[in-house]
Parts: structure tokens; C-alpha cells; sequence
């Protein structure tokens, strides 16, 4: 029974994590139907950012999150009207995407071999709190219970901004039919530019507990990612970022089960899990009701 | 005096031409209509005046000033409306539905217009925090209507409003409609059902991407041509 709470509770926190480092990936599809695979790679310089606040210039880790909200902007507009304008007006805008962010992927991942080398890297850890906090007698470092607290703030504000600004208002409009939120006279590009803009900061901000909730980060840990952030976001909905979160705690419990019970088997159970559901509800688990939403 | 005036418009989707030098003028509180069968190019015309499809030649000007080279919201901005056959965020709720109408207003000042709005359309005032994906044909086309007024725009575009209704819904749409005109909206409707022939000054007939007609109401009703194509005898 204590080994079922350590399971639960871990996958819980493990999942709330992983629903953070999915969520920026679903904003960005949902908005602009692109896929990117450079995702992994984001979430890996916000690791990166963080290792050299902490290592080079001895501060928390934390500040790493004002760094990634800081570093989707500089990244996220360029890119945005640099690329995605011309990619939606191609015959086949998802996978001209695919095969343009997979090349930026590999360039972020070159530059990063060059400025960190292909070593691991960890974080001091004591940053984020030196002890353990328990529940019904299971206890997990601080840092977990930290990336958690994070990981619901970050969801939380993204929720509050779909559903309490006129920008977010827009933002499902697009979402739902980009050329009807075009004839409601939104501004589709500012607003996509500023979708991408969250979710690039949103992978940053999950790339700062990286090396916590995943032991290191390394400039080659950028593909892995995204193929987990890929399914989580369609284990949940592809195209719904709240649905990201019930993907997120399934692929977080269904992790900590088999790493308890199977530890072997464990890195091969969340996809086997989104296999099934792929199978059984196609469009996710939230699929029909809230795909839009 | 002209609102809109369009001259050799030409436009489609990438390489298919649909529009072939269409002339067209809207004076300033007049109901045009678009008259033509299935395929004719209205809606076409209409998304290449809102800035949806490119005006790949010919002119668009909005009391005088060209607009072809701008994007949808700069045109929104300028005082037209577009309310498309979908009309409404079906995801969203009604609220948010008519905030977004306002897109470029400020929040009080779309606060303010709803609350006139909530007072024509009781019904959606009632439902007001529910999806917009939860309300009858009829009600979702009322929602439209109500969420283009928020503008309170110079013109109107309006694409087939009584696609999909049943004849009483077409009803209370053509009523909301007469109340507008009679507050002095300017409408131009791309319309197949006759019930909204009887809301025109003037209108056109589209055919094969051409104007093929243009007259009064009396006109066009009188119309061998407008019969032919339009009411299929």
C-alpha cells in the first residue's frame, strides 16, 4: 500500500511537471496548426539558462524563469514572423513545419554541443531546498514539491489567460477557426506571435526543473522531450493546451507506477499507454468535449 | 453619396480564379443584395472585401479610400463587418462571442454596447455565460448578428444569414434586420432565399464569377434573368 501512495503521490507531482513541459507544444499547434519539433530543444535551454545562472554566476536556479520568459521573446517574435506567416501560406503548412522546426531543433542542439560540450550537466542540489516534504508518509525532495508549485502557477496563469483577457479570448478564437477570428477583425498575427512567444517561454520555464525532475541536463536531451511532450499532448488533446494537463498526470502516474512495480518496463509504458488511447479515443482523452476550448 | 465602391475586382483561391472584374457600389444606407445560384462567387466577393481572399486586380475603396492592400482587422477598423455563415466561436461563450465583436473597442465601451444589445437579443442575455456550441440555429444566427453590431459598423457584409434556419428563425432574422435598416445600417447580403429580396434597394446578379444584372429591387423581381438563376424557373 505505501509503495501505491509513493507511486500516486510521485506521479502526481511528476505529472503536473510534465504537463508544464507539454503545454507550450499544444498552445503552439493549437494556434497555429505548426508542429514544433524544436520543442525539446527549448525546454533544453531553459535547463541550459538555468545551469549557467547557478554554476557561472552562483544564483538560484529560479531566476532562470524570469530568463525564459525573457528568452521567448527574443526567440519567439523573430521566429514568428520570420517563418510561420510564410509557412501558412504554403499548400501544406503542418508539414513544411515539421520538416523547417526539425531543422532548427538540430541547429539549437549543434549550438548548444559547441557553447556546453555534450556532457551532462546538474544543478546544485540544495538550490531549490535541502530537505524533503511529506505526504500520508511519502516523502519527495523539495524541488519536486518546488517544480510542482511552478509547473500549477505557470498552468494557472495560462488558464486565467484564456479566460479572463480579451488576448486570450483571441487566442481561442483562433484556435477555433483562424479565418472567422480574422473576419472578427483580430488581429491573428500579434496574437499568434504572442501564443508562441508563451509557449517557447513556457518550455523554458520547464527546462529550469529539468536537471531536478530528470537527474541532468545535456545538449542532446532535446529530441527525447519532445517526443514525451508529443505524448502527453495527445494522450490529453492535440490542439486543447488544458487538455495537456489530464495527458501530463497520466503520463506522470502511469510512469511512477511502472518505475515502482516494473521499474524496466517503464520508459516503454507511457507510449504503449498512448497507443491504447490513440485506439480507443483518437482525439485524446479530452478529445471532443473541450478540443476547442 | 458611395460607401463602397468596387471597380474590375478579380480574386480567387491561389490559382483558381473565381472573380472576373466585378463592379459594384453600396451608397451609404442602402440594402444591396448578391443574387446568384450555389458556386456564383458571392461569398467569394464577399472575403475579397473584408481582406480574406487577395483583390488580385481592380480597386476596393471604402468612402473613397482604397482598402484592397489592407488586412481584415485594418478594414474592421474602418467601419465594415463581416458576419460569415458560421458566424459565431462556437467554443466560446456568447459573452466572449459579443466581446470579441469589439476586438478593437475599448473594454467599457463594449461593456456598454453589449448591455444595448443583451436588451434587443433577451434571449442570449439569459444564456449569456453558456457556449456559444449550446444554442439553436436560430439563436446562434441571432448571436452573429448581435456580434457584428457590437462594432456598430458603416457596412455590413452578411453571407447567407438563413443558411441552416427554418423558415420561422429566416423570419426573425429578416425582423432583426428591417430594424437595423431602419436605424440606418448599410447591408450587403449574399442571400438565396427570397424572404430577403424584400429588405433590398438594389442588388446584383452574380453568375459564373460576372455581374450578369444589376437593378432595383422591382427590377430585378421583374427579372427573366433573376428567375432563370435565381428562384430556378
Amino acid at each position: 500500500m505505501a509503495l501505491l501512495e509513493y507511486a500516486l503521490i510521485g506521479g502526481i507531482l511528476y505529472g503536473i511537471f510534465f504537463s508544464l513541459v507539454g503545454i507550450g507544444l499544444n498552445l503552439i499547434f493549437g494556434v497555429m496548426r505548426i508542429i514544433n519539433l524544436a520543442h525539446g530543444q527549448f525546454i533544453m535551454l531553459g535547463g541550459f539558462g538555468a545551469y549557467l545562472l547557478a554554476r557561472g554566476l552562483g544564483l538560484n536556479p529560479l531566476f532562470g524563469i524570469p530568463l525564459a520568459i525573457a528568452g521567448g521573446i527574443v526567440i519567439g517574435y523573430p521566429l514568428y514572423y520570420g517563418v510561420v506567416p510564410r509557412l501558412q501560406k504554403s499548400q501544406d503548412p503542418e508539414m513544411l513545419s515539421f520538416i523547417l522546426f526539425f531543422g532548427i531543433a538540430q541547429m539549437i542542439e549543434a549550438v548548444a554541443v559547441f557553447a556546453f560540450g555534450a556532457d551532462q550537466r546538474s544543478l546544485p542540489q540544495d538550490a531549490l531546498g535541502s530537505g524533503n516534504i511529506g505526504v500520508l508518509g511519502q516523502e519527495f525532495p523539495d524541488s519536486w514539491w518546488v517544480a510542482c508549485l511552478v509547473s500549477v502557477l505557470a498552468i494557472l496563469g495560462l488558464y486565467l489567460y484564456f479566460s479572463r483577457t480579451r488576448l486570450g479570448f483571441a487566442t481561442r478564437a483562433i484556435m477555433a477557426d483562424r479565418d472567422e477570428a480574422r473576419a472578427t477583425g483580430i488581429d491573428v498575427d500579434r496574437v499568434s506571435a504572442i501564443a508562441l512567444i508563451i509557449g517557447i517561454a513556457l518550455a523554458g520555464i520547464a527546462g529550469v526543473f529539468v536537471p531536478y525532475l530528470i537527474g541532468s541536463v545535456s545538449s542532446s536531451i532535446g529530441d527525447g522531450l519532445t517526443t514525451t511532450s508529443f505524448a502527453i499532448i495527445i494522450i490529453g488533446s492535440l490542439g486543447n493546451p488544458l487538455g495537456t494537463v489530464v495527458g501530463g498526470l497520466v503520463f506522470g502516474i502511469g510512469t511512477m507506477l511502472m518505475q515502482t512495480y516494473y521499474s524496466s518496463w517503464s520508459n516503454l509504458a507511457p507510449y504503449a499507454l498512448l497507443l491504447a488511447i490513440v485506439l480507443v479515443r483518437p482525439s485524446g482523452l479530452l478529445g471532443k468535449a473541450v478540443r476547442r476550448a | 453619396m458611395t460607401l463602397l465602391s468596387l471597380q474590375g475586382v478579380e480574386s480567387g483561391y491561389g490559382p483558381m480564379q473565381v472573380l472576373w472584374g466585378i463592379d459594384l457600389e453600396v451608397n451609404r444606407g442602402e440594402t444591396v443584395i448578391l443574387l446568384g445560384a450555389n458556386s456564383a462567387g458571392k461569398t467569394t466577393l464577399l472575403r475579397t472585401i473584408i481582406g480574406l481572399l487577395p483583390c488580385t486586380k481592380g480597386s476596393i475603396a471604402l468612402e473613397g479610400e482604397p482598402i484592397a492592400s489592407l488586412p481584415p482587422d485594418q478594414r474592421i477598423r474602418r467601419g465594415i463587418a463581416f458576419m460569415s455563415e458560421l458566424g459565431v466561436f462556437p467554443s466560446l461563450t456568447i459573452e466572449e462571442n459579443i466581446r470579441l465583436g469589439g476586438y478593437f473597442l475599448s473594454s467599457s465601451e463594449v461593456r456598454r454596447r453589449s448591455a444595448r444589445l443583451y436588451d434587443l437579443f433577451p434571449a442570449l442575455a439569459e444564456r449569456k455565460r453558456e457556449p456559444a456550441s449550446s444554442l439553436s440555429g436560430g439563436q446562434r444566427k441571432m448571436l452573429g448578428i448581435a456580434k457584428v453590431l457590437v462594432s456598430e459598423p458603416k457596412l455590413l457584409l452578411m453571407d447567407e444569414p438563413s443558411s441552416g434556419l427554418a423558415p420561422v428563425f429566416v423570419k426573425q432574422v429578416v425582423e432583426v434586420l428591417r430594424k437595423a435598416i431602419t436605424g440606418g445600417m448599410t447591408l450587403l447580403i449574399a442571400e438565396q432565399n427570397v424572404a430577403f429580396l424584400a429588405l433590398a434597394d438594389r442588388g446584383y446578379l452574380i453568375d459564373g464569377g460576372r455581374v450578369r444584372l444589376t437593378g432595383t429591387r422591382a427590377e430585378l423581381e421583374a427579372s427573366d434573368a433573376v428567375h432563370e438563376a435565381y428562384f430556378g424557373l
